[in-house]
């Protein structure tokens, strides 16, 4: 019976596909990470054990906020240390923690600022200061080279990731546009697509256009989003509130696909294997729902 | 014969027969002379072959002349003419020799008769000797043969062998040199000894009765003389009884107790004895007194018991009568319909045994909790029902009156044994002869069927028989988990009249739990029954989960501060404090919310279900209701002073000032509020 108690106060905030395409990895807030097999789920034979993870591992002492798979690791933030894991080590069901290497790691952390870590050599290069409260997320753009960071504080701070120097620092709420303050400033969610960016948080969900650092278009959309990304001609969005939101560029809302967990924190594309071309989301909720066709839910996978 | 018909003249004559009138004339002149006329002699002399042709020529010439006269009669010829007249002479003499030849036909035929006639007589005369003859022959075998077959007495008397008889018997009787060769000798010695024999044994025997007798009077004697002691030693015992009980040691009881055990069932006698070693062994509260944690007694008719057990050969005679009885009078009376015999038939199927066992288990702060043990002996299970006595007299808390009661108070005792239903496979099959659908239905009149309870008695039904060291095994951990129970369930009515009260009783162990200041009260504590509480909108992912079971206790909580009002479903399983209270909670200000809607609920709710170990207090663990709702009142203060830091459009004073010590307000992607307590330092921060 405890078990079921601990499935009802189950969140999962973090998810990331394998490499491979083939696997993928959720975290929860009790500090555990599921391995689910794609494959097997998506097989015309899957059965309800095939729903459950081939591997479940307590990672951290705290939630995994955040997951990334990096062509060899997984990684897994919680709250103080970085994980990494082996992904062939994790597929073959055994779990080694050990040092990766090639590139760097960026890492925006609670203590307000962004490390940049030598993933080779395990050594922090460079740290970027200036956000006032914790960060909330990161993407990078990879034509310029720059990285924007979210936070708390409501700022998007956009640095250059050579120099590592803030070029530029947008404050969402302060446009009347997107600023909704009744729910607060902060930005829960970044995206970036070569020149437009989505940020939305506290303030709505919006589409900018980042040469002319102005909103173009902002989305209707209830509640806080806590995660989008682009996709073809699409954006997809999740938050508070049980749906994923199909949007189109020009501010429209599409669709909105209902979901079992009540609010959402993670979505994630598995855009690396073709055969396994899902869209799965989690959030306060033990299941994880895996979309095979975007416009409706397919199954749960479940912790 | 033929000498006499020589000299008799008259039987010739009268021999005569009727003849045509001219021979008799011949005859007359015959008559008169003397000759004799053998006709028999003459008869030997003639050949009856030749008689035969004589007899077929005077046919025929009889016949050639008669044509001749008739020719001449259709001639015309004259009647009394010379040719005719010669004619008739020829004839009628003709007719003279047949007759004579008829006559010699008959002499002839009785001749013959006679003859036969004398051979016969002959024959018989010889056949009747032939007869008398066999007649005397089989009569004398009949007798040889009964002479063979007899069997004289004599051979019935089982005589000893003949060696044997040459050892033993002396030579004056054996005489082997008469009786070696002599069959008929050898026969009578042997008899003779063994008459001699039976004398002597007849002697002996009549010697071992005297004795016998003798002895049989000693062995009355003895007795009268004890049982002139038993009255002396019942006053003994009476004198005796204030003594033991002076010294504790209550064999009187005792005895008394295990006379009318003898009497139990076997299921219910297996109860008593672990009951009773379990009471002895771990029980005294204090040397000097009777008063023992556990004591177990007998209730119940001893009579009707020792009926049941009486053996079936007593009321065989009666049955039989009985029956004829019966027969006589189902055919008087009318019978009884048919849902009356089905009614019978259920009650003869559901009875109890006479005798019920008394449980009584004391707990550390005096309440007692009684069991009542039941044997139905035509299911062969246990049922038990119960009362509790308890020191302080429990008043008024409106919410608990379900905590105490009986039919309820024993539920779940292990995980999911509810008592409904009778543990017995087999009882399905008895109960669907007599139309009973479901056990549940006798229950409260029969008390209940806990598998405990049949685990206690050695009735374990995946095997046949009552097993002893079943029910030893579980004595200990029953009797501990009653006790728990009851302790469990006093405790929560004391807690729950204070609820009543909005008062949360803390105690001085667990106020390291909670800050200082706790703005948020309790303003209401009441009972729900199951239908009200699955009708409510936020606790339906709870049934979903399938966490709730109809067994469970139901309540709901408000805590207020202010505008804020915050509803708390609460489910109690009856394995309370074993398993954690479960609550479900709905925000209402500023708008509704639940813990499905707002992930700072979930979060709330998830601070208040989880933490077992930090919040169930020293053992046993009877604070954890309490806590958790204190708990609850502390995250609401959170709660709600955190959330007005939101840069609200609207202008104003904030409603709920911020107090509490926060490292962060909020973090993680779903922006959670610190809810987690830390003690001493007294901030929250997040887990």
């Amino acid at each position: 019976m405890f078990i079921s108690l601990q499935l009802l106060h189950m969140s999962v905030f973090s998810q990331s596909f394998s490499p491979c395409g083939r696997f993928l990895a959720a975290g929860n807030n009790y500090g555990e990470i599921a391995v689910f097999s794609l494959s097997a789920a998506l097989s015309p034979d899957a059965s309800q054990a095939s729903q459950k993870p081939i591997l479940n591992f307590t990672a951290h002492d705290g939630p995994v906020f955040s997951l990334l798979s990096t062509d060899t690791h997984l990684l897994s933030a919680g709250n103080g240390e970085i994980s990494a894991w082996s992904w062939a080590e994790l597929i073959k069901k055994v779990r080694v923690s050990c040092s990766v290497n090639d590139n760097s790691l960026i890492v925006g952390g609670g203590d307000n600022n962004i490390h940049i870590m030598d993933m080779e050599t395990g050594i922090f290069k460079s740290v970027l200061k200036g956000h006032t409260d914790y960060i909330h997320c990161l993407c990078f753009k990879e034509r310029e080279e720059e990285i924007l960071s979210g936070g708390e504080d409501g700022a998007v701070r956009i640095w250059d990731s050579r120099t590592n120097r803030p070029v530029h620092c947008i404050e969402v709420f302060k446009y009347e546009e997107c600023a909704r303050p009744q729910f607060g400033k902060w930005i829960s969610c970044l995206a970036t697509d070569s020149d437009w960016m989505l940020c939305g948080g506290g303030p709505s969900l919006s589409l900018w256009h980042l040469r002319s650092m102005s909103p173009t278009s902002v989305f209707p959309l209830p509640g806080c989003q806590r995660e989008a990304v682009f996709y073809q001609d699409l954006i997809m969005s999740v938050g508070e509130g049980p749906h994923v939101s199909h949007c189109l560029h020009g501010g429209t809302v599409k669709a909105q696909i209902p979901c079992t967990p009540s609010s959402l924190n993670t979505l994630a594309l598995n855009l690396k294997n073709t055969e396994h071309r899902v869209m799965t989301v989690g959030g306060s909720s033990h299941q994880i729902d895996v979309f095979t066709n975007f416009s409706y839910r397919a199954f749960s996978l479940s912790f | 014969m033929s000498s006499d018909a020589v000299k008799k003249r008259k039987p010739k004559v009268i021999r005569n027969e009727a003849g045509t009138p001219e021979t008799k004339r011949g005859r007359a002149e015959g008559e008169q002379d003397v000759l004799v006329y053998n006709e028999e002699v003459e008869l030997e002399g003639r050949d009856p072959q030749q008689d035969y042709m004589l007899y077929k020529d005077t046919c025929a010439a009889l016949a050639k002349l008669m044509a001749e006269i008739q020719e001449l009669k259709s001639g015309g010829a004259k009647v009394g003419s010379v040719e005719m007249e010669e004619r008739r002479r020829q004839c009628s003499v003709h007719f003279i020799t047949l007759k004579k030849l008829n006559r010699l036909a008959h002499m002839r035929l009785k001749k013959g008769r006679d003859q036969t006639h004398e051979a016969k007589q002959r024959v018989d005369v010889l056949h009747l000797q032939l007869q008398n003859l066999l007649y005397e022959v089989m009569h004398l075998q009949k007798e040889i043969s009964k002479c063979l077959e007899f069997k004289s007495q004599h051979e019935e008397i089982e005589l000893v062998s003949e060696e044997e008889f040459f050892q033993e018997a002396p030579a004056e009787i054996s005489r082997p040199h008469v009786t070696r060769d002599d069959h008929h000798q050898l026969t009578l010695a042997r008899l003779d000894w063994e008459l001699e024999q039976r004398k002597r044994l007849a002697e002996q025997y009549k010697m071992s009765l005297a004795r016998k007798e003798k002895i049989h009077k000693a062995i009355e004697q003895k007795r009268e003389y004890l049982s002139s002691l038993q009255p002396g030693l019942q006053n003994i015992m009476q004198a005796s009884l204030p003594v033991q009980e002076c010294l504790s040691m209550p064999f009187e009881q005792m005895q008394k107790q295990a006379e009318v055990a003898r009497h139990l069932p076997p299921p219910l006698y297996v109860l008593l004895v672990q009951a009773a070693a379990y009471g002895q062994a771990c029980g005294k509260t204090h040397i000097f007194t009777l008063n023992k944690t556990l004591s177990a007694s007998i209730s119940g008719d001893v009579d009707e018991a020792k009926a049941l057990s009486r053996p079936p050969e007593d009321s065989q005679d009666d049955e039989s009568d009985s029956d004829a009885e019966e027969e006589q009078q189902n055919t008087k009376r009318r019978r009884a319909s048919v849902g009356v015999q089905l009614d019978d038939k259920r009650k003869e199927m559901l009875r109890r045994h006479p005798l019920s066992l008394c449980v009584d288990l004391k707990c550390k702060d005096g309440s007692v909790l009684h069991l009542f043990f039941y044997y139905l002996m035509n299911l062969n299970i246990l049922t038990v029902k119960t009362k509790v006595s308890t020191t302080t007299d429990l008043s008024g808390a409106v919410s608990a009156g379900e905590l105490l009661n009986s039919e309820s108070l024993l539920n779940c005792l292990y995980a999911s044994d509810h008592g409904q239903e009778t543990p017995n496979p087999t009882n399905r099959y008895q109960f669907d002869k007599v139309g009973i659908t479901t056990f549940a239905d006798y229950v409260s009149d029969l008390g209940h069927p806990y598998v405990w309870v049949q685990k206690l008695g050695g009735l374990q039904f995946s095997s046949d028989g009552a097993q002893v060291a079943l029910s030893a095994s579980h004595m200990e951990r029953t009797m501990k988990l009653l006790q728990g129970r009851l302790q469990a369930r006093l405790a929560l009515h004391k807690q729950f009249s204070s609820l009543e009260h909005s008062i949360i009783p803390i105690s001085g162990e667990c106020q390291h739990l909670f800050p200082a200041k706790v703005v948020s009260g309790l303003t209401r504590w009441t009972m729900m029954s199951y239908q009200e509480f699955t009708e409510l909108g936020f606790v339906q992912h709870v049934l979903k989960a399938g966490l709730l079971r109809e067994t469970d206790l139901f309540f709901m909580a408000v805590v207020e501060r202010g505008t804020a009002r915050l509803l708390a479903a609460v489910v109690v399983n009856p394995r309370y404090p074993e398993v954690m209270p479960l609550f479900s909670l709905s925000l209402h200000w500023k708008g509704e919310r639940s813990g499905r809607t707002e992930d700072n609920l979930r979060a709330m709710e998830s601070e208040v279900n989880m933490f077992r170990a930090e919040l169930q207090g020293p053992r046993p663990g009877l604070q954890l209701l309490t806590n958790q709702i204190q708990r609850l009142c502390v995250c609401l203060d959170v709660y709600l002073e955190t959330e007005s830091q939101v840069c609200d459009g609207s202008e104003g004073p904030k409603e709920f000032p911020r107090e509490k010590m926060c490292l962060r307000t909020a973090r993680g992607p779903s922006r959670l509020k610190p809810f987690k307590y830390n003690h001493p330092q007294g901030f929250f921060s997040h887990r």
